[in-house]
């Protein structure tokens, strides 16, 4: 295990790897602090740059946008009230109070302070926890695969809030899209159109591209997002004063053990976790009453909890191969092209390339606290940049990178139809989030309840004799049908404070 | 119910319907094991069936009333220029024809000429240099 460990360390800090990531983190922290360019889009615009790489590098400037994004998301949630990303909702609740009352630059190094104690402690999460899951892992067959799809994607529908039968909806439509190509045990073609282009399937990345990055564009173009000016000289003081740590050591740590365990939970990301995190401290401060007002200790536990929501998510993506969020599937993605197939195997075949993840992450985490606290000024002037120069800088990106994938035009294609379909959801309120689990598990669906049944000879009976799988299947269903129970009862999930 | 989800509805419905009546063109299976019609049949019929529960469903509590038309032109336009953008995608010129793309929607999007000029030069400049140059890709 120790060589292993080195291995990793070696392979990370070589030079080209390293600028790589400060790249990504970088790059991460701009698509962040401007609201509207979550760090989905950045990850999905940005991945066709890494395929000509290796995958250390390749992984460490997605790692680096995806690290560098979420805290960044705070920064507009901070100043203009305006989340940057959706991980950043329950940040702007006290980050804007804080702003009100002058105290902007010390709501911007409490996010940067807690963000990066966050991602530390979900990366430890990650790092210990990891292994025996994986190890637990290795004892699914083909049966459980499938069980933990299918709850893969009904948690992606079940969390879709008031929105769950649009949810299951656009999970099917993702398992549908997900039928293209040659059926996986059997090779015969399915809805290829003739089309020998199609018969690998349509590609992921532009998919994701034309989802998240021409879809979003469309919606601001729509909704005629103009941006606000911030003056960042007016800013104040960084960082808070050793007291003031004190107050909020505790729902830091608090926020950040609730945001790592949500992230874990397949589909279930910072957004939620954020919100819980900030709720779960409000009921537990001496001051409950500042909650909302510009309490240090709520502004702390929804920073920590929404980034530490980061080791969660990879942490089921790399030992399930089972996306934590949208972010993590596109990852998949990203690896599968480098030849890496995300799953327990890969802790029994490539520790290494694990170890070098974790390594990565740190070092994410790491920098993007320095560019926190020293770049808080910088990052708040980006939010002024035109709209229309963002737009389209995404849109020929986005239109780019998914030509260069394959050198196919039909990727292009692709592309411009997903944006379409991205924006009609989003303006008829269609989650986007299971049709990307959809289209990304719906092969692994297929295919391992295909090889269980003729594991079992055709038979079903056998299949329901598994105990993993049946409490894969509970819970797929008390998923979907939760949301609908509370709702019938009438009750609130989230308390309502951002008005 | 809203307009929007009666729209969703109808067309998943559709879709479903569809998905899953294409399925017999497939092989069904030997035996007890499934063939390659299994899954579009299943997937069909669970999207239909999930359709007409949004279809029948009296109220939809949290729908979001939508504007389609609201900037409407601007997305159309974008669209349009975009798609023209991309049918002439391969015919050469990927510069010229990549500034004058980022530089007319600028200029629809309410920029001033010079700076849709200067910046669409710039951008495009800086794309054939990160992926024709950088990355090998050929875009011409």
């Amino acid at each position: 295990m120790t060589g292993e460990i080195l291995a990793g360390l070696v392979a990370v800090l070589d030079w080209q790897v390293l600028a790589f990531l400060a790249a990504g983190v970088s790059l991460g922290a701009v698509f962040g602090s401007l609201p509207g360019l979550t760090a989905t889009m950045g990850v999905a615009v940005l991945t066709p740059l890494t395929f000509w790489v290796s995958p250390e590098q390749g992984l460490a400037m997605l790692l680096g946008i995806y690290c560098g994004a979420i805290p960044a998301g705070g920064i507009p949630a901070i100043l203009i009230n305006v989340p940057g990303t959706p991980a950043s909702i329950a940040t702007s609740w006290d980050g804007h109070a804080l702003t009100k009352k002058g105290q902007a630059g010390l709501a911007l190094g409490v996010n940067a302070l807690a963000s990066a104690a966050g991602q530390l402690t979900s990366i430890l999460f990650l790092a210990f926890l990891a292994f025996p899951i994986a190890n637990f892992a290795l004892r699914f067959g083909p049966a459980e695969y499938f069980g933990l799809a299918l709850l893969g994607i009904s948690l992606m529908a079940g969390v879709s809030g008031q929105h769950v039968l649009k949810g299951m909806l656009a999970g099917a439509l993702g398992l549908a899209v997900a039928l293209v190509g040659l059926d996986p045990m059997t090779a015969y073609p399915r809805y290829t159109l003739g089309f020998s282009e199609f018969l690998d399937g349509i590609s992921f990345v532009p998919v994701m591209i034309g989802l998240f990055g021409l879809g979003e564009v469309l919606l601001q173009v729509s909704e005629r997002h103009a941006g606000q000016r911030v003056a960042a000289a007016m800013l104040g003081r960084i960082l808070p004063r050793a007291r003031e740590v004190r107050t909020m050591l505790a729902t830091t740590f608090s926020g950040a053990t609730i945001g790592t365990l949500v992230g874990a939970i397949p589909a279930a990301g910072g957004d939620i976790g954020s919100v819980i995190a900030w709720d779960q401290a409000r009921r537990t401060s001496p001051d409950r009453d500042q909650f909302g007002k510009g309490s240090l200790r709520g502004l702390s536990a929804s920073c920590s909890s929404c980034n530490a929501a980061i080791g969660g998510a990879m942490t089921t993506m790399l030992t399930l191969g089972i996306p934590g969020d949208a972010v993590s599937a596109i990852l998949i993605g990203a690896l599968l092209i480098h030849g890496i197939q995300p799953g327990p195997l890969l802790f029994a075949n490539n520790q290494a390339f694990v170890f070098s993840i974790v390594f990565l992450l740190v070092l994410a985490s790491l920098l993007i606290l320095v560019i926190g606290l020293l770049g808080a000024k910088p990052l708040a002037r980006i939010l002024n940049i035109p709209r229309p120069w963002l737009w389209t800088g995404i849109v020929l990106f986005g239109t780019v990178g998914s030509y260069a994938l394959n050198n196919a035009v039909v990727d292009v294609w692709a592309m411009f139809v997903a944006g379409i379909v991205g924006f009609a959801f989003r303006k008829a309120s269609i989650p986007l989030g299971p049709l990307v689990l959809g289209l990304i598990l719906g092969p692994m669906m297929e295919s391992n309840l295909r090889r269980a049944l003729i594991l079992s000879r055709g038979e079903w009976t056998p299949l329901l004799q598994r105990p993993i799988l049946i409490a894969f299947l509970v819970a797929a269903a008390l998923s979907l049908l939760w949301p609908l129970i509370r709702a019938r009862r009438g009750r609130r999930r989230v308390p309502n404070v951002s008005s | 119910m809203k307009r929007v989800d009666r729209i969703t509805g109808g067309l998943f419905l559709g879709l479903g319907c569809a998905l899953a009546a294409s399925a017999a063109a497939f092989p069904a299976g030997i035996g007890g094991l499934p063939g390659a019609g299994f899954f579009p049949r299943v997937i069909g019929a669970f999207m239909a069936v999930l359709a007409a529960a949004l279809l029948l469903r009296p109220d939809l509590r949290g729908g979001s009333s939508v504007s389609w038309t609201s900037n409407g032109q601007q997305v159309a336009g974008m669209l349009g220029l975009l798609f023209a953008y991309l049918c002439l995608w391969g015919t050469g010129f990927f510069v010229l024809r990549t500034a004058a793309y980022v530089a007319v929607t600028l200029r629809f999007l309410g920029q001033e000429w010079k700076w849709a000029g200067s910046y669409a030069a710039a951008l495009t400049a800086f794309v054939w240099l990160a992926f024709d140059m950088g990355l090998n890709v050929t875009l011409e």
